[in-house]
């Protein structure tokens, strides 16, 4: 416990430290700048701005943004990408409850009960609610990051390559039952993106792998590229199929009483916990994240509900238990990342990238070696949060004016910033026709009802999969039968293996099916 | 542009017996990238003794990816299943060929051309353009754009044409 709040202590006291800073245009003169506070508000701000503008979505823009924190010392660049993150989850509500268009996928069940309460005039009461319980989530999942953190690096350090392997399998068979549709196609994203992921040279023999002799794959196919490819411009071509004019009928009456009565607090207080506790355990689960959080939880609270009828009507419950749950999954999904090193989702994989542009290798010696990084970042996550309620409630008439840009003025300039984005990682043309390549083939996939989030997952894996596989045959003396053999090692399996048995049993198809549907009616 | 239709398309160009064209097409195509993997992973090292070689692990995948594939092309087969979704030519066609401007001008021509030329040729992408609007857009996004990267950012991107430079 003394740990623990030393290590806040020293998180808060790296997100407030004053760096010195002398720009050229000052001529020599030195201020101190509060840095990571700043770099904080930023994040914050533009996650809140791609949270509230439908068309893009978080895993783009920090694809995009990656370049921007070359120049930043590694610490204020996670924590920026962290806000972005967060900040999503805070903006994406607020559409969905003012104009009932969601500017994020996690929050498309907040359009249910949030825009029936905006149209009965409780739009004050509604934005007030998510931002609090989305609060709490922020507050509570991050004293979770910091309580599980420094247990699950010991248990880390237990870990050989079988275990590793394991948990990489378990962690993909949960995205596989986590995923939308098909079971089947959802496997077979996940290992078309592990066999994109060989395109490079060998780790071991430095074998130059389906390269074709074009120096740009020699180092393989780059994460951030593929990532704008499949969510960026596929995202774009596939908003212009619909006509650019996107139906946005603002509410127009002015939002009074911001805030909630007491029956309101009463009412979803309970539903904030549920969420809260919801999101944080789907978000620490490998192939979880903020968008099947926030399902879960709206359909645990109709379930749960004495008079499930309400839900649809503009029940508040069904404003306070997504929000809350999505929030609490977008911290809590750090902590796989923080602790283990694996990426459980396609941003976290990103923030990887953002750490080995650095010069870090993520994983439980991270947190020994380089403790003011995750403390900082841990401890940015709750001022990030304190500054996205501040944000958020004043200044929400602001963001809402922002949704009357058209989108016909919209996808140009994402275009342009993607393409810019790619170009500024490597100073490379040839990235961007790849990006662009995938920008199709991402089209074709939602064409054909394949998702592209597990074969992010698969091509984010893929390396670490493969570099413990061989390890642990290699130490085994190719004995394959270490994985069920070693104790932890067996475990994963067998759990991984149980739940690829449940996610195929019609039954439990049938119920994740249901969970989906709400986003439909 | 185009609505996904719900009932099948008038003179479809699948055959009757295939009851769920979309898995049937997307298992295929999936199958196809597998056997490309295959043939272009044939010429790595495989196992020696007990340890892996540089294509044992590439092929492993391509190989799941192979049967994968069969098994969604075989559901495509026999359970009913969406018909394939229609495509949009125009936002696809000039997306990528901004994107392809972008690539080629950005070297020889600097930022300032290569953002307004990406920024007009993305425009086409849809019917609803307004030129006048647009180009006033595009302008300002340049000149945006410019002063973001280059002096902001401090990214070593060059802004003017080369031989106008030089």
């Amino acid at each position: 416990m003394p740990d623990l709040f030393s290590n806040l202590a020293l998180g808060f006291h790296v997100v407030f430290q004053f760096v010195p800073w002398s720009p050229a245009w000052l001529g020599g003169v030195t201020i101190p700048i509060p840095a990571n506070i700043l770099l904080c508000l930023v994040g914050a701000l533009v996650g809140t701005l791609v949270g509230v503008l439908p068309g893009i979505g978080t895993i783009a823009t920090v694809a995009m943004l990656l370049p921007i924190t070359f120049g930043l010392p590694p610490v204020g660049a996670l924590i920026m990408l962290a806000g972005i993150y967060y900040g999503a989850q805070y903006g994406g509500s607020t559409t969905s409850i003012l104009v009932n268009i969601p500017g994020e996928a996690t929050s498309v069940v907040t359009t249910l009960d949030g825009f029936q309460m905006a149209k009965q005039g409780r739009a004050g009461p509604a934005l007030a609610i998510a931002a609090i319980g989305s609060f709490f989530a922020g507050c509570v999942s991050t004293v979770l990051i910091a309580v599980l953190g420094a247990p699950l690096t010991k248990l880390a350090l237990a870990f050989g390559p079988a275990e590793y392997f394991s948990l990489m399998v378990l962690g993909l068979i949960f995205a596989v039952v986590l995923a939308k549709g098909s079971v089947l196609k959802a496997i077979a994203m996940i290992v078309f993106g592990l066999l994109l992921s060989m395109v490079g040279s060998d780790i071991e023999t430095g074998a130059s792998r389906m390269a074709f002799n074009i120096p740009e794959l020699a180092d393989g196919l780059g994460f951030a590229t593929v990532a704008m490819g499949v969510f960026g411009f596929a995202e774009i071509i596939r908003n212009l199929d619909a006509g650019a004019e996107m139906d946005r009928d603002l509410v127009q009456q002015k939002i009074t009483g911001l805030m909630p009565t007491r029956k309101d607090m009463i009412d979803s207080a309970p539903a904030i916990v549920r969420g809260t506790i919801l999101g944080s355990i789907l978000g620490i689960l490998p192939g979880g994240g903020a968008v099947i959080a926030s399902f879960a939880a709206y359909t645990f609270e109709k379930k749960i509900a004495k008079d499930p009828s309400r839900f649809g009507r503009g029940a508040i419950e069904g404003v306070a238990a997504p929000e809350s749950a999505n929030n609490a999954a977008a911290q809590t999904s750090f902590i796989p990342l923080l602790t283990l090193g694996i990426p459980p989702n396609a941003v976290m994989a990103l923030m990887v990238g953002a750490m080995t542009i650095h010069g870090i290798v993520p994983g439980p010696q991270v947190m020994q070696k380089q403790p003011e990084l995750v403390w900082g970042m841990i401890a940015s996550m709750w001022v990030g949060n304190l500054m996205l309620i501040i944000i958020n409630l004043p200044l929400v008439g602001i963001w809402v004016r922002l949704l009357r840009v058209p989108y016909r003025l919209m996808f140009p300039s994402i275009v342009i910033f993607c393409a810019i984005g790619i170009y500024s990682i490597n100073n490379a043309p040839v990235d961007v026709i790849l990006a662009g390549a995938f920008g199709l083939l991402g089209y074709w996939l939602i064409k054909h009802d394949f998702e592209p989030a597990p074969l992010l997952l698969g091509m984010v894996l893929g390396p670490l999969m493969e570099e413990n596989l061989r390890r642990a045959l290699l130490i085994s003396r190719g004995d394959a039968s270490v994985f069920f053999t070693r104790p932890l090692s067996a475990v994963l399996m067998a759990t991984a293996a149980f739940l690829l048995v449940l996610a195929l049993l019609p039954t439990l198809r049938k119920k994740r099916d249901e969970v989906f549907v709400e986003s439909e009616t | 542009m185009s609505d996904t239709p719900s009932h099948a398309p008038v003179g479809s160009i699948m055959p009757k017996w295939v009851r769920g064209p979309q898995d049937f097409v997307g298992g295929i195509a999936l199958m196809a990238i597998a056997a490309f993997a295959l043939w272009a992973s044939s010429d790595l090292q495989g196992m020696h003794g007990f340890s892996f070689g540089a294509g044992t692990v590439p092929r492993m995948f391509a190989g799941l990816l192979l049967g994968l594939g069969f098994a969604i092309t075989v559901v495509g087969l026999v359970t009913e299943g969406p018909h394939l979704a229609t495509y949009a030519w125009r936002g696809p066609l000039f997306v990528s060929l901004s994107i392809l401007s972008f690539s080629i001008t950005i070297r020889p021509l600097g930022l300032v051309v290569s953002a307004f030329l990406t920024f007009m040729v993305a425009a086409l992408g849809t019917h609803e353009t307004r030129w006048r609007e647009t180009t006033i857009v595009g302008i300002v996004l340049t000149v945006f754009c410019s002063f973001l990267f280059p002096y902001a950012l401090g990214l070593p991107m060059q802004l003017w044409p080369r031989f106008l430079v030089q």
